[in-house]
């Protein structure tokens, strides 16, 4: 297959389309603007539905209407936008329709700045909507990935009806690499038994997410943890990279693998005995695959382009057994290979 | 370690990341590993631009580098930004007609090369950027005006491709420039 140079954005979109998406609505913000600039002409040209909203509050439960009749939608945004976006996702998740929402970071906290950032683990991981909910995350590393995985935030979201975001960064989002643009690879998912697609010759239905009755919240919520669990048993996805014999691994997420592959590779070099895991899924999180790796290695080190948010959840992982290090910078300059190379030396030392 | 990279810089209006587009298409048609990455934001025409593409046998190891092995400046506050970024034994490949020869570390290469009067030379102000990367091919290596031009074809719209036949003549203006002048340190 032929490959093409294009931006982490344009991959996204044009994936998105493959996947057979029927509605993009969104309202621009940097670093994703060129989603929606892409979608708005050639979702018109294949007589597809592109709305720029008036904000991402009405994008958002644009999408939300879209998706609970059974089309495929989707919508695309950044950090304190995606801030938003927050109650409706709550209620996506109670009415498990099969949203997918492509959140690329900027620097926050408030309004921040365009540069990339990896801020917002927190805010696809655990969220910002009411009640107990979980949502499906998935961190692409590379453009490709932001291709593969979009079609599986496609495929994950109506599997299981659950909201999913696509979870990448203004370095990704803006950057070109030479991609393959492979076919759509996941079977389609019947909507039929769920769908608002017109009550002719059968019963009426609704998505609502009031429950007055307290035994049928409940209930509700069960079937929703019980699908959580389906999901953690059988979505996990992570890179695995030298993890043999390593007495140090490094963890990381997103595109600054690729620098901790580089720093990994220098450092085996040198004889140090350095591997890598990087969570694919952030939700679910490959908690397993930690406390794995925790029975032969001596060491983590958590490395992020945030203050220090994925390694919370490495640390409940690998809980005590095993020491568990932070190193990462907020926001402007990424983090250089050199940089990464010093801590796992001191770090290993 | 094989691995090379090129920031280009220059005035918004330039080319700048049309330049390195077509730089990372090539390479991507030499079957190289290649990213590139822009400078992104509230740029403008006549403001400030740059992007860096960053070529690697293997894997690319990091697409935002803190030095650089060729820099093109294509105008005087990008030469005076981006010098002191590049690698002792580098090249900084700069646009003369707008850029002071003025060497200022002895540790690098240089050549000034009149691109902005080579363009008006060929009746087109705005191909400067072009002439560029047949500077770069000559001095580089890391790739052909032929692969140059083939990215040229993957990156110029249908209604631009009028113009394929022009931007060949700049990389080729560009790639036989004399570098006798010119002494390697």
């Amino acid at each position: 297959m032929t490959k093409k140079l294009t931006t982490g954005n344009h991959a996204i979109a044009q994936a998105a389309i493959n996947a057979g998406c029927d509605g993009y609505f969104g309202y621009p913000i940097t670093p994703q603007s060129e989603i929606g600039e892409f979608m708005s002409k050639k979702m018109q040209e294949l007589e597809r539905a592109y709305v720029c909203a008036e904000s991402e509050i009405a994008a958002i439960n644009m999408v939300l209407g879209a998706c609970s009749t059974g089309a495929k939608a989707m919508t695309s945004s950044s950090s304190c936008a995606v801030a938003l976006m927050q109650e409706s996702l709550s209620y996506i998740a109670a009415d498990e329709l099969p949203v997918v929402l492509v959140s690329v970071m900027r620097a926050g906290p408030g309004l921040g700045y365009i540069y990339p950032s990896q801020g917002d683990y927190n805010q696809a991981t655990i969220g910002g909507g009411n009640g107990d909910y979980k949502i499906i995350v998935l961190a692409p590393s590379t453009v490709q990935e932001c291709i593969d995985l979009t079609y599986k935030s496609f495929y994950l979201a109506q599997k299981y009806r659950n909201p999913t975001i696509l979870l990448a960064d203004g370095l990704l989002a803006q950057m070109m690499e030479p991609v393959e643009f492979n076919e759509y690879p996941y079977p389609e998912i019947p909507i039929e038994d769920w769908a608002l697609t017109g009550a002719k010759n059968r019963a009426s239905r609704a998505i609502y997410s009031l429950e007055p009755k307290e035994d049928r919240l409940v209930e509700r919520i069960n079937t929703l943890f019980n699908k959580y669990k389906q999901i953690e048993e059988n979505e996990v996805e992570f890179e695995e990279y030298q993890t043999d014999n390593a007495d140090l691994i490094v963890t990381c997420f997103g595109s600054i693998a690729r620098n901790v592959k580089s720093a990994i590779n220098q450092c085996r070099e040198k004889g140090l005995k350095v591997g890598m895991l990087r969570p694919i899924t952030l939700y679910p999180f490959p908690t397993k695959k930690y406390q794995e790796l925790a029975k032969t290695t001596k060491k983590f080190l958590t490395i992020e382009m945030n203050m220090g948010q994925m390694v919370r959840d490495v640390r409940l992982a690998v809980n005590g057994q095993v020491p568990v290090e932070f190193f990462g910078k907020s926001v402007g300059q990424w983090l250089s290979v050199e940089d990464i190379i010093a801590e796992i030396e001191r770090f290993n030392g | 370690m094989t691995e090379k990279n090129v920031v280009i810089a220059g005035f918004g209006g330039q080319g700048i990341l049309l330049a390195g587009e077509v730089l990372a298409n090539a390479l991507m048609l030499d079957e190289k590993n290649v990213t590139w990455y822009p400078c992104y934001g509230a740029e403008m025409r006549g403001g400030t631009v740059n992007c860096e593409i960053v070529t690697s046998e293997d894997e690319v190891s990091s697409v935002n580098k803190q030095d650089a092995d060729f820099i093109i400046a294509l105008n005087q506050i990008s030469f005076d930004k981006f010098l002191p970024k590049l690698k002792a034994g580098g090249w900084v490949i700069a646009n003369s007609s707008l850029v002071k020869e003025i060497k200022s570390r002895i540790d690098i290469n240089y050549l000034f090369a009149p691109i902005t009067a080579l363009a008006n030379e060929l009746g087109e102000i705005r191909i400067s950027n072009i002439i560029s990367l047949g500077l770069l091919a000559k001095i580089s290596k890391l790739t052909s005006v032929e692969a140059l031009h083939n990215a040229l074809d993957n990156v110029l719209p249908e209604h631009r491709k009028n113009l394929l036949a022009l931007n060949l003549k700049a990389l080729e203006m560009g790639f036989n420039f004399s570098l006798a002048p010119v002494a390697a340190c």
